[in-house]
């Protein structure tokens, strides 16, 4: 049997064949006899108070079986939860109604639901569906909707303001005072779509017999969603089987509670039927959650010689019009923690306010708070050097953590686990030519031509966990990961893991572990997830923790099972189990190489258990629950290099060089498409994409037309390279990848365009960096 | 989104006038207009077919005639609710004699769109509406010189 070590090897994906040949398990594949076909009447007004909803014609429709208002409703579901109630911030939770009762509060908040024998019948009732509104004053931008005699969303949250949030670390006052340099900047970070390429769907099958729901929907986390579903419908957790198998990208827009699947499940265990829906493109985008949509004042007090020494932050938080399952974290916790970024800055202030707007509501999108910490600060020291004519590579250079400093507790008390901020830097130099260059810059400048050098060096952190810290932070739930390794007599492996990969290639790099650790071929091993039924709870997939937490559990679960097997040998072998080796999926004694058994051996005794000590149980596997002592930090360096041309404003990539650093790999393969996705995503939101409502909260970019969602031609090619710099928190020592790129792409790409744009004397401009918006700073400029 | 423009026609004032405020001249000339009836004095219900870009549907809607004082201006109310979602649109016109046989109508107004017809079609309306308005009048002088 030859084993090689599939710990770091390019493996290709094992579930791309399903996927890319329409073999997959998405929810819409899911058929079952008598379903019946839901849809939701959505609407038009950013606020309004319902003043008559009139069903009789729809419920006249030939094929319409029943039609819900959110009255109908108010009994069969509690509301929409929220689960992150972040502590000592006054947060209000206004109730969030899965369909509206009395008034709708953003552009695609329910009003209706249909159910119909076909999808055409369902959608035409809809229409039918005839509802008078008394249409109220809407606001969308999240500044004015603290301001006095703005339109109230909520009469139990006065001025729309659902929480303060503070994190002040060192005293900033003095750090201002003393400062040699200040530099202050308003920085929009807006509002993007997540636009997962498979809407979000729900398959409910309530069977009156047994009392019991299986639910098949898009979902990072199923057990999360089992857990809140019972919650929420009052069936107990053991009669709710939530299954998620193939999800086609989440982003983290499919970890929140949805109003969608809710009603499917109520409305299944209402009519004894299976209810499917499926939400259009267009419903995609106004009743998916959104992100980001910061409005950040920010001051960074700094020496002459670059030292930056504090940094203060006050940031509005567009919440939308409810509070999401986990969006009070997002803009707080996951983004105040990271201020700092790499550098050893002293003192952090952060002051966040989340705002109720007539908006979707927003909630965590790939990167989740850290994007928006790491695009102020990386757009704040770049001020810096300029105001102080230092390089921004140098700049960087004198203020990161120092290698030796790690582990590193920073001002906002986490403890950075491992790193070499300077290595990343230097590697990335090195593959743009940085010296060449900016020799390049200036001679091009000569000829009325303008490229641009954009830095982004930052650290994020990931591998969600631990517990203790997700109950501190008011998080309700823990952040561990489970797994269970199941051995069966043939030696063949089964995993069932409580991650839920919708993208991210788990069933491959899972099982690049398990081969490794067992010794066994990696086509024996099959990996099992997003089934509540057969998975032990789960945390799921998102934060950018199934390899770091998910990963460690099954790799724990791994070391028991082969503790197992090897006291099994040890009997069967008839020596003391200290006396094997383990190699190459074979024990053998020492120094006697022959004297040995296989994995599949070992498996096969410990199935028959003929042989087996009264004090070995028959059978092999284990299940592990991994709660990590801390989270993980990958951190890196990236380099967009861009031309803009003055006069269209139109940004052309030249190049980009992405230089990360998240630990051991164990799929190289997995890891740069990850990093390429994650640069498009981070990328898009630089130049392309803005979620844009107009002042009375209608979503103008309301379909894949309008909102602009990068093609390949678009995009730069990506030049990927990385470092390693294991972390101490799990045995494999890998970080996590998921979010990187979009964390590090956004700033780099807009420091490079600013770059470009310096002989015009612009220091900053708002993303997205549309040529329009360009070409308008360049023409004030000129005047 | 606000809307303004002007338009040349060779007619008198008087008689503009009254043509742009006759029901029967309006439901001829409104592209897309499938019906419109008197339901109060100055208040007009319509079926209306409006396509902007890939969206099209039928809007049923209201039209109210305000602050008449002729020859010289009207205001106009407009709403619709249709399955794509609704319109509403507020606007003056008036009209300028240039010559005994030529009046130039000036208006403005405001359009909102809301619901998916707003995510789609919002970026196209100023030229849609614009587009319209033109073909309004260019029909409502057609009308004129034939009857005259």
């Amino acid at each position: 049997m030859a084993v090689t070590k599939m710990f770091g090897a390019a493996v290709k994906r094992r579930e791309d064949p399903r996927l890319i040949t329409g073999r997959g398990n998405f929810t819409d594949h899911i058929r079952l006899p008598g379903t019946l076909v839901m849809a939701i009447k959505r609407s038009p007004h950013a606020h309004a108070r319902i003043v008559r909803i009139d069903t009789s014609k729809a419920r006249a429709m030939r094929g319409v079986v029943a039609v819900y208002t959110g009255q109908d409703l108010v009994d069969k579901l509690a509301p929409v939860p929220c689960a992150w109630l972040i502590p000592a911030s006054d947060l209000k939770v206004p109730p969030y109604r899965a369909v509206a009762v009395d008034k709708v509060r953003y552009v695609g908040d329910a009003v209706a639901v249909v159910v119909a024998t076909d999808r055409y019948i369902a959608q035409d009732a809809v229409d039918a569906i005839e509802v008078e509104y008394e249409p109220l004053p809407a606001v969308v931008d999240q500044e004015k909707a603290l301001e006095p005699g703005a339109p109230q969303l909520y009469d139990e949250v006065p001025n729309n303001l659902a929480f303060h949030w503070k994190l002040h670390s060192g005293d900033f006052d003095a750090a201002w005072d003393a400062a040699e340099v200040r530099i202050s900047r308003r920085l929009v970070n807006h509002r993007l779509i997540p636009t997962a390429m498979e809407p979000r769907g729900a398959l409910a099958a309530y069977n009156p017999g047994t009392g019991e729901l299986t639910i098949w929907c898009t979902s990072q986390n199923p057990h999360v969603h089992r857990l809140l579903l019972s919650a929420v419908t009052g069936l107990p957790e053991t009669h709710i089987r939530v299954i998620a198998t193939d999800v086609g990208g989440g982003f983290g827009s499919k970890i929140p509670m949805y109003a969608g699947e809710m009603i499917a499940a109520a409305i299944s265990k209402d009519l004894g039927r299976p209810i499917k829906w499926i939400e259009t493109r267009q419903e995609n985008y106004v009743a998916t959650i959104h992100g980001r949509d910061h409005i950040q004042y920010v001051d960074i007090a700094a020496r002459r010689d670059g030292t930056i020494t504090g940094v203060r932050v006050r940031a509005y938080a567009s919440m939308g019009a409810y509070l999401s399952t986990a969006a009070p974290g997002v803009p707080t916790w996951l983004f105040g923690l990271m201020l700092q970024g790499p550098y050893a800055i002293p003192v952090v202030h952060c002051d966040v306010y989340g705002v109720l707007t007539n908006t979707t509501p927003t909630d965590a999108y790939r990167g989740a708070g850290r994007p928006e910490a790491t695009y102020l600060l990386e757009r704040m020291i770049d001020l810096l050097a300029r105001e102080l004519g230092m390089d921004p590579a140098e700049i960087r250079r004198k203020n990161f953590i120092p290698k030796h400093q790690f582990p590193y507790t920073t001002p906002t008390g986490l403890q950075y686990d491992s790193g070499d901020y300077e290595a990343t830097l230097n590697r990335a130099l090195e593959l743009v030519d940085y010296q060449n260059l900016r020799r390049e810059q200036e001679e091009l400048r000569k000829q009325g031509r303008y490229i641009g050098i954009g830095f982004s060096t930052y650290v994020e952190v990931c591998g969600l966990a631990p517990s203790q810290a997700a109950g501190a932070m008011g998080f309700q739930g823990g952040l561990w990961e489970s797994a269970t390794v199941r051995v069966h007599p043939t030696g063949k492996v089964t995993v069932f893991t409580g991650s839920n990969p919708h993208g991210q290639g788990e069933e491959t790099t899972f099982a690049q572990l398990v081969a490794d650790e067992l010794g066994v071929p990696f086509e024996d091993v099959e990996i099992v997830h997003g089934d509540t039924e057969m998975v032990p709870f789960g945390m799921g997939t998102y934060g950018s923790r199934s390899t770091a937490v998910g990963g460690a559990a099954l790799v724990h679960a791994c070391r028991k099972v082969k503790e197992k097997a090897q006291r099994i040998a040890a009997h069967l072998l008839e020596v003391s189990p200290d006396d094997l080796v383990f190699e190459n999926g074979r024990f053998f004694v020492k120094g006697a190489p022959d004297r040995g058994m296989t994995f599949q051996e070992v498996a096969l005794q410990a199935y028959l258990a003929w042989k087996l000590p009264r004090d070995i149980e028959p059978g092999l596997e284990a299940t592990h629950f991994f709660d990590p002592v801390n989270n993980t930090f990958p951190f890196g360096c990236h380099i967009c290099v861009v031309e803009v041309d003055p006069e269209t404003g139109k940004v052309q990539f030249r190049q980009y060089v992405a230089v990360d650093d998240v630990g051991n790999v164990i799929n190289p393969m997995i890891v740069d498409g990850q990093v390429h996705g994650g640069i498009t995503q981070g990328l898009a939101q630089a130049v392309y994409e803005f979620a844009a409502y107009d002042e009375n909260g209608q979503l103008l970019t309301g379909s894949l037309m309008d909102y602009a969602v990068p093609k390949a031609s678009m995009l730069p090619s990506f030049t990927v390279d990385r470092t390693v710099t294991p972390t101490p928190v799990n045995p494999m020592g890998v970080k996590g990848a998921g979010e990187t790129g979009t964390i590090a792409s956004t700033p780099a790409v807009v420091n490079a365009v600013i770059d470009a744009l310096a002989p015009f004397g612009i220091d900053h401009i708002d993303m997205p960096l549309t040529p329009e918006r360009i070409w308008r700073a360049i023409r004030e400029r000129s005047r | 989104m606000k809307i303004s423009g002007s338009y040349t026609i060779r007619a008198a004032r008087d008689a503009v006038f009254a043509r742009l405020t006759d029901p029967q001249a309006i439901a001829s000339c409104l592209p897309g207009v499938e019906n419109l009836n008197q339901v109060a004095p100055d208040q007009y219900e319509m079926a209306m077919t409006v396509a902007i870009g890939p969206v099209k549907g039928t809007f049923q809607g209201k039209v109210q005639l305000a602050d008449i004082n002729p020859p010289e201006s009207y205001r106009m109310a407009v709403e619709g609710q249709g399955k794509p979602g609704f319109a509403r649109g507020v606007g003056s016109v008036q009209l300028r004699v240039i010559d005994d046989q030529t009046t130039e109508i000036t208006y403005e107004g405001d359009v909102e769109l809301g619901g998916p017809f707003a995510g789609v079609a919002q970026r196209m309306l100023g030229g849609v509406a614009k587009r319209m308005i033109e073909q309004f009048f260019a029909c409502i002088e057609r009308q004129m010189s034939a009857s005259s």
